[in-house]
């Protein structure tokens, strides 16, 4: 029982698809289909010929033939059930049963054989089966590749670890330059390396809650000597691969602090006071902290514009021991402080100049065939260093993850939400604007609206700084440490 | 061995793809651009032509592809691809598929493990399979049973491949281990049909040890246990004994297609009665049980074989056969009637015979539209047996004598034949058919069996009272005389006008072709069985007057038959009747009819008048009546008995003839070497020769074995292809099988020089084509060549193959053409001289559409040698019977008839006649649904008739 070839060929002999189970020349087969017309009688009510080798087996499907070719010790029955089993086959692969149709779907017809016919023998399988087969869903190759996922997963969320504790490391290594630089260009600079510091500190808020603490610490070491600290960290960083990576970003950052300074320099600041302070503290936590925080409210409009612009500043204090609970705090400021209060301070400022706006976004959807390209651009003004910027953009409800053309920074699909994120670790003065483009399917243009935006940044507005802090009960002056932070409440483009 | 070829598919030349798209798309990502340009790549590849380079492309962009129906596409493009060299070494790129396949056997996904283990199969390199093989092993325990299914697939045909064993040198004691442990039934089947294949004995010791549970495995092992039987038993008769159990007790299986194939290995296995009835038992009860057509028919053909081998057993089976006419379908009927004819006997006619009375009844109450044919069929088939056993006649011919007034005018024309046999062979019945006759011949109702009653009656009719119902009959049928009113009436001119509208019913002896008003011919049948028209006013005043209605549509032959058979019955009552008185009565009587039959032939109440040969006739005989003669006397009623037993002596003998010819085929020749089977030497053997019948069939539907003819033949066969003083020299040796035409060229190169890029370029007219593209080759000094090309023929057609052949010398740089002859391809090589019946020539040759006509124009001077001479030059057969072609007057009129190998039909009708001055003329017609045949063989003749030679 041996099934030579299964073909499909059309009524007028043309041969459409034959897939041939055993060796044979490519002239027998054409031979053995090309007299296949001829030897079909009419008006028969059977539907095998034999010849003096071999048996056709067909079933007439519309305009077509199926056709087995099998030798002539063939059990029948066999035959026939696998020539049900095809012609069942046939129309759930091709579309119209005609020439065209099979023509389109030969190779598909071909796998579909090759499951119900192995090396001739009758295989016992259902059409379902043979689909099944045919479409190859594998749950283990879903299993494996979800493994294979994961692991891909894990590396990226160690390498984001990794690349974080670089940064970190490479901030750490910068105040240490600037510090050092500054503390040989004069004790008078020690200010500015406060808001460095205060920098770091909001920065590394995210990246766990011991960093900004210890950073503190570090200030203080440092501080408390300068000099000491300048040779190790411009020679000998912490860790090799920190300071490869580091490198680049190294004179940027230096120009920056650089560039810092300079607005710095105008303050007026009492360093030598400040640093004696600083010195004397050894206590491993400080007992003042104080916060300088401004809230921003800004509403965009999606075609330029500003609709709403409003900071709320903030000024808290923290002290540790009830002992320094008499204090005076120095403060002094860079812009206008608003109306600023004694004690706990608030402060507020409105404004219509676009010029105060830290971070414009335009966004433009165009559709273009049955796709919508969506390219987004940001501009940040020099006046911050924005950090863990987070730019949210609504997507229509998509079933697969919007394809990315082009990107500064990372993305992310938020697919429960139907947002895209788009993330940007630092702004700075390398990458003041950036742009992403996006496709996904058709959708209008409003559905990509409100963009809302969260950064964080370590200078604010109104640039309050705390010059110093007496105690009202004199003696030496506790130590404090300061942070400021610029952060978004709630900031849209409409 | 040629090349095997795995699959086709059909190639649209109206949009070629062009290789550098293909390239483009697999370069890409994009996965749907992937698969098409695969798809066009695979289909170029199989139309012939050749994508350099596409294998690097697919090795660097398509093979990393994740996509699975690329990765199946690309197994596919595997599959066609050639991974040999000319000298037969592997291509070393192909070690760079390799790596790919391995990982696809360890792909996460099983389908596909399962597909590229599949494509294994196909695999015939070992080197390229060589590095694959731990991974295949692996796959062999997969959990998953598609994949071991396959895996088993991939050992087995590794395993088989030359020096597959070394490759695999465990592997049948591996297989057998998973099959004692495997559970999935497509896996246990192929492990244990590699076991069958690659160690036999392995599997014989699994189908022992397990012979109790053989009945409750799955269908598909049950099948290969078989087919391991048949094999072990056919090299290694004594153990058969084993093996009949386990089959008996599958004969039980709940599958059908086991129970048939068990059966068959009965059959194969034992000649013993008890195998052979329980086998013949198993097959009536599958014919009982089918409902599907074809499997009747092929358990059918099986009951046939067992027909031929073991007759006496299938005599008992002979009700059992019989039973499968309860199925409407003709052919099953027909061949079921085939083989219970041949096994009639004394013991079983009766029953036979009833059962197809019975049948015969059966058909009068349904109006199937296929009942009168089926019932043509049963006729047949009783006058056969009636043949054979002349004692059943008596119980059926009343009962068929009531067919006689049959609409079917063949099943009535059959019984009329039948009766008239059966009178003359069974005197006994002659009074009783005769009585019979006369009272239902006003049934008849068609023209040719009205002829055969009348001369039934006419020649049988010997007593008195016979002679004069007789007469008194066919007086009555022809109703009042005269024949038609006298004009006066004004009847006539309204039955004429009606007539006329039927020009096809001709008369039987014109044999002039009917051409229609359009200038086509009319169906034109030499037995013209007139559908005469509804009823016209003469029919309906005379409802009883057959005769009469027949006559008055114009058909005076029945009216010559008429006359002769009243002359014979007047003739024999001058004999029996003592009164002259009554005699001359009705002399007068039969005179009068006979007149008035020519009075009608000549009057102008007919579209058409009397023909000569009919009036002739009629005239003849009122002549013989006016004065008759003891000479003539005898010649009209014996003479014409005689001839009639001599025909059907001549009948019986040409039977026998045939029968003892059928029967010496089948002896051995006295000189024939005997084979003792147990004495054979196997050493010496081929495995080809130690194949047995099952691989034999297999062998030759796959055209593996192709019969050589002998050598003389062969070297008939060269054709010289270029001239002698060409810088190359060509001959061709043709050999011409069904299918195709294979060209074995020579090729010398006469020169000094190497010839570069010598190529044989072919072209072909008529229905040939071409194979393969052709090759470039380079040619050293003096050397020769032997190329190979392959033509496919698709229908009989003179084909002609012309081409040249190119080449560029090492220094020149432009192209040498040298011109071939032609090669014609002969007709003859494709008809075969055929048998078909009288019945189906006619009606092939009402239906053909091509007919080509050649005047005769030759030397030879007598009609049966110019005949002969066409049959031999076209390789024909003549239909027409030698004793009809007996004698010497001067016209010869015979029909030839072939058939081609692709089941064309060729027919032929030569007539001729001898002029005065003693040259042949005439025409030769030949009709074939083709136009391919009707041209050729015209050709063919024409070239020929000449003779001489």
């Amino acid at each position: 029982m041996v099934v030579l070839a299964a073909s499909i060929m059309s009524k007028n002999g043309k041969v459409l698809v034959s897939r041939q189970f055993v060796d044979m020349s490519r002239i027998r087969i054409e031979g053995l289909l090309a007299a296949f017309p001829k030897l079909i009688g009419i008006g028969k009510q059977h539907t095998y010929v034999e010849t003096e080798n071999v048996r056709y087996v067909y079933q007439p499907i519309e305009a077509l033939y199926l056709l087995l070719v099998t030798n002539k010790q063939s059990n029948i029955l066999d035959d026939l059930e696998t020539l049900r089993l095809l012609s069942k086959l046939v129309p759930e692969y091709s579309m119209s049963l005609d020439e065209e149709g099979i023509c389109q779907t030969a190779f598909e017809l071909i796998f579909a054989f090759d499951e119900v016919i192995s090396l001739g023998h009758k295989e016992n399988v259902t059409v379902a089966q043979v689909k099944q087969y045919c479409e190859m869903e594998s749950h283990e190759e879903k299993l494996h590749k979800l493994l294979l996922q994961n692991k891909i997963d894990e590396t990226k969320r160690r390498m984001k670890e990794e690349a974080s504790k670089i940064d970190q490391m490479k901030i750490e290594k910068n105040r240490g330059n600037k510090g050092g630089f500054m503390s040989s260009m004069g004790s008078g600079r020690i200010e500015s390396s406060f808001s460095d510091m205060s920098i770091s500190s909001g920065g590394g808020g995210g990246f766990g809650s011991g960093s900004g603490f210890g950073l503190t610490t570090d200030i203080d070491s440092f501080a408390s000597k300068p000099k000491g600290r300048q040779p190790s960290s411009a020679t000998a960083p912490p860790k090799g691969l920190g300071m490869k990576l580091g490198k680049n970003q190294r004179a940027n950052q230096f120009l920056e602090s650089l560039k810092a300074e300079g607005e710095m320099i105008v303050e007026d600041a009492q360093p030598s006071k400040l640093s004696s302070h600083i010195a004397t503290a050894h206590q491993p936590t400080d007992p003042v902290t104080l916060t300088a925080e401004e809230k921003l409210n800004v509403t965009l409009k999606r075609d330029g514009g500003l609709s709403n612009f409003d900071v709320q500043g903030q000024l808290s204090l923290q002290i540790l021991n009830p002992e320094d609970g008499l204090i005076q705090v120095q403060i002094e400021t860079g812009g206008n402080p608003g109306d600023a209060g004694v004690g706990l301070l608030k402060w507020r400022m409105q404004s219509a100049d676009e010029s105060m706006v830290p971070l414009t976004i335009n966004c433009w959807p165009s559709v273009s065939g049955n796709e919508t390209f969506v390219s987004i651009e940001y501009e940040a003004s020099s006046l911050f260093d924005l950090r863990n910027v987070m730019i949210s953009v609504p997507l229509p409800a998509l079933r697969e993850p919007p394809s990315v053309r082009q990107i500064d920074g990372e993305w992310r699909y938020d697919s429960r939400n139907s947002i895209l994120e788009w993330s940007i670790l630092l702004i700075d003065n390398s990458n003041r604007s950036g742009a992403m483009e996006f496709v996904v399917p058709p959708a209008d243009s409003s559905s990509f609206f409100p963009i809302s935006v969260r950064f964080s940044a370590t200078s604010t507005y109104s640039e309050l700084k705390v010059v110093n802090i007496l105690p009202l009960k004199g003696g030496a002056p506790p130590k404090f440490s300061q942070r400021t932070q610029l952060i978004t409440e709630n900031y849209q483009v409409v | 061995m040629e090349k095997s070829c795995t699959l086709l598919v059909h190639f649209d030349k109206g949009t070629p793809a062009i290789a550098t798209e293909i390239k483009e798309a697999l370069e890409g990502s994009d996965v749907s651009a992937k698969i098409d340009a695969m798809k066009k790549a695979i289909s170029l590849l199989l139309n012939g032509e050749t994508l350099p380079q596409l294998f690097i492309t697919i090795v660097r962009y398509v093979l990393p592809s994740e996509d699975h129906t690329v990765q199946k596409l690309l197994l596919l493009y595997l599959e066609i691809i050639d991974k040999k060299d000319q000298k037969g070494r592997v291509l070393p790129e192909m070690i760079l598929i390799c790596q790919n396949l391995r990982n696809n056997l360890q792909h996460p996904n099983e389908y596909i493990r399962g597909v590229t283990l599949r494509f294994l199969c196909r695999l015939n390199e070992t080197e390229i399979i060589e590095p694959l093989i731990p991974s295949v092993l692996q796959n062999l325990e997969h959990r998953h049973p598609f994949i071991r299914r396959n895996a088993i697939l991939a050992m087995m045909a590794i395993y088989k491949l030359p020096h597959g064993d070394q490759l695999l040198v465990d592997a049948p004691e591996m297989i057998e281990k998973v099959l004692s442990t495997e559970q999935d039934q497509s896996a246990k089947r192929n492990a244990f049909l590699m076991l069958f294949n690659c160690d036999q004995d392995r599997a014989i010791n699994y189908l022992l040890t397990n012979v109790d549970k053989v009945s409750e495995w799955g269908e598909l092992l049950q099948m290969v246990v078989l087919e391991l039987i048949r094999k072990v038993c056919r090299t290694n008769r004594g153990e058969k004994g084993k093996y009949i159990k386990i089959i008996i007790s599958l004969l039980n299986a709940p599958s059908n297609a086991v129970i048939y194939e068990c059966a068959g290995t009965l059959v194969s296995l034992s000649s013993a009665p008890t195998a052979i009835r329980a086998a013949a038992n198993t097959y009536c009860q599958l014919l009982l049980s089918q409902s599907d057509n074809n499997v009747k028919l092929i358990v059918l053909d099986r009951l046939n074989e067992l027909k031929s081998s073991h007759r006496e057993i299938m005599v008992d089976r002979i009700m059992d056969v019989l039973r499968a006419l309860s199925s409407p379908n003709l052919d099953i009927q027909r061949k079921t009637l085939d083989i219970v004819l041949e096994l009639i006997t004394p013991r079983n006619i009766n029953e036979v015979v009833l059962m197809l009375k019975k049948e015969v009844m059966k058909t009068q109450n349904g109006e199937l539209e296929k009942n009168g044919e089926y019932r043509q069929m049963l006729i047949q088939a009783i006058h056969s047996c009636a043949v054979k056993f002349p004692e059943v006649a008596s119980t059926v011919v009343h009962l068929l004598m009531d067919f006689l007034g049959d609409s079917n005018v063949a099943s009535a024309i059959d019984v009329a034949i039948f009766v008239r046999e059966i009178i003359e062979t069974n005197p006994k019945l002659r009074v009783s058919i005769i009585t019979r006759l006369l009272d239902t011949f006003y049934q008849i109702r068609a023209a040719r069996v009205c002829c055969c009653a009348l001369w039934i009656i006419g020649e049988y009719c010997l007593s008195l009272s016979e002679v004069e119902s007789g007469i008194a009959t066919i007086k009555q049928c022809l109703g009042e005389l005269p024949f038609y009113s006298i004009p006066e009436e004004g009847e006539a001119p309204t039955d004429a006008s009606k007539n006329s509208q039927q020009p096809s019913s001709v008369t039987v002896s014109s044999r002039r072709p009917a051409i229609l008003s359009d200038g086509t011919y009319a169906t034109q049948s030499a037995a013209s069985e007139t559908a005469f028209s509804p009823p016209t006013i003469v029919q309906g005043s005379l409802a009883a007057g057959n005769l009469r209605s027949l006559l008055l549509t114009g058909d005076f032959f029945l009216g010559a038959v008429v006359a002769c058979t009243l002359t014979k019955l007047v003739l024999r009552l001058e004999e029996v009747q003592p009164s002259r008185v009554e005699v001359n009565k009705v002399s007068t009587q039969a005179l009068l009819i006979m007149v008035s039959m020519i009075q009608l032939g000549q009057s102008p109440v007919l579209s058409h008048p009397i023909d000569c040969d009919s009036y002739d006739r009629i005239v003849l005989c009122v002549r013989l009546l006016c004065s008759t003669g003891d000479e003539v006397r005898k010649i009209w009623l014996q003479s014409c008995r005689q001839s009639f037993v001599k025909m059907l002596s001549e009948k019986q003998l040409r039977e026998t003839e045939e029968l003892k010819a059928k029967a010496q085929v089948s002896y051995a020749q006295p000189d024939d070497l005997i084979d003792f089977y147990h004495l054979k030497s196997r050493k010496g053997m081929s495995q080809l020769e130690l194949e047995d019948e099952v691989q034999d069939d297999l062998k030759r539907a796959t055209g593996e074995f192709i019969k050589d003819g002998d050598d003389a033949n062969k070297l008939n066969r060269v054709l010289q292809l270029t001239g002698f003083s060409d810088p190359v020299y060509a001959e061709a040796y043709v050999t011409v099988h069904h299918y195709d035409i294979v060209l074995d060229v020579t090729v010398i190169n006469r020169t000094t020089e190497t010839l570069q890029n010598l190529c044989l370029e072919l072209a072909t007219m008529g229905d040939l084509k071409l194979v393969e593209r052709p090759q470039n080759y380079t040619l050293a000094p003096e050397s020769s060549r032997q190329i190979k090309a392959n033509i496919k023929v698709s229908s009989t057609e003179t084909g002609v193959i012309f081409g040249n052949i190119v080449y560029e010398a090492s220094n020149v740089l432009e192209r040498t053409v040298v011109v071939l002859n032609d090669i014609h391809i002969d007709i003859m090589d494709y008809i075969s001289p055929a048998v078909c019946t009288d019945a189906a020539f006619r009606s092939m040759w009402a239906e053909f559409e091509w007919e080509n006509k050649v005047a005769v124009n030759t030397i030879i001077q007598s009609e049966k040698d110019f005949l002969d001479h066409i049959i031999k030059s076209t390789n024909m057969k003549c239909l027409t019977a030698p004793s009809a072609l007996d004698g010497d007057c001067g016209f010869l009129a015979a029909n030839l008839y072939a058939k081609s190998v692709f089941g064309e039909d060729a027919l032929v009708n030569v007539s001729i006649e001898k002029q005065l001055d003693g040259k042949l003329s005439g025409y030769i017609r030949i009709r074939s649904k083709t136009q391919g045949i009707a041209l050729s063989l015209g050709d063919k003749i024409t070239l020929k008739q000449k003779g001489g030679s």
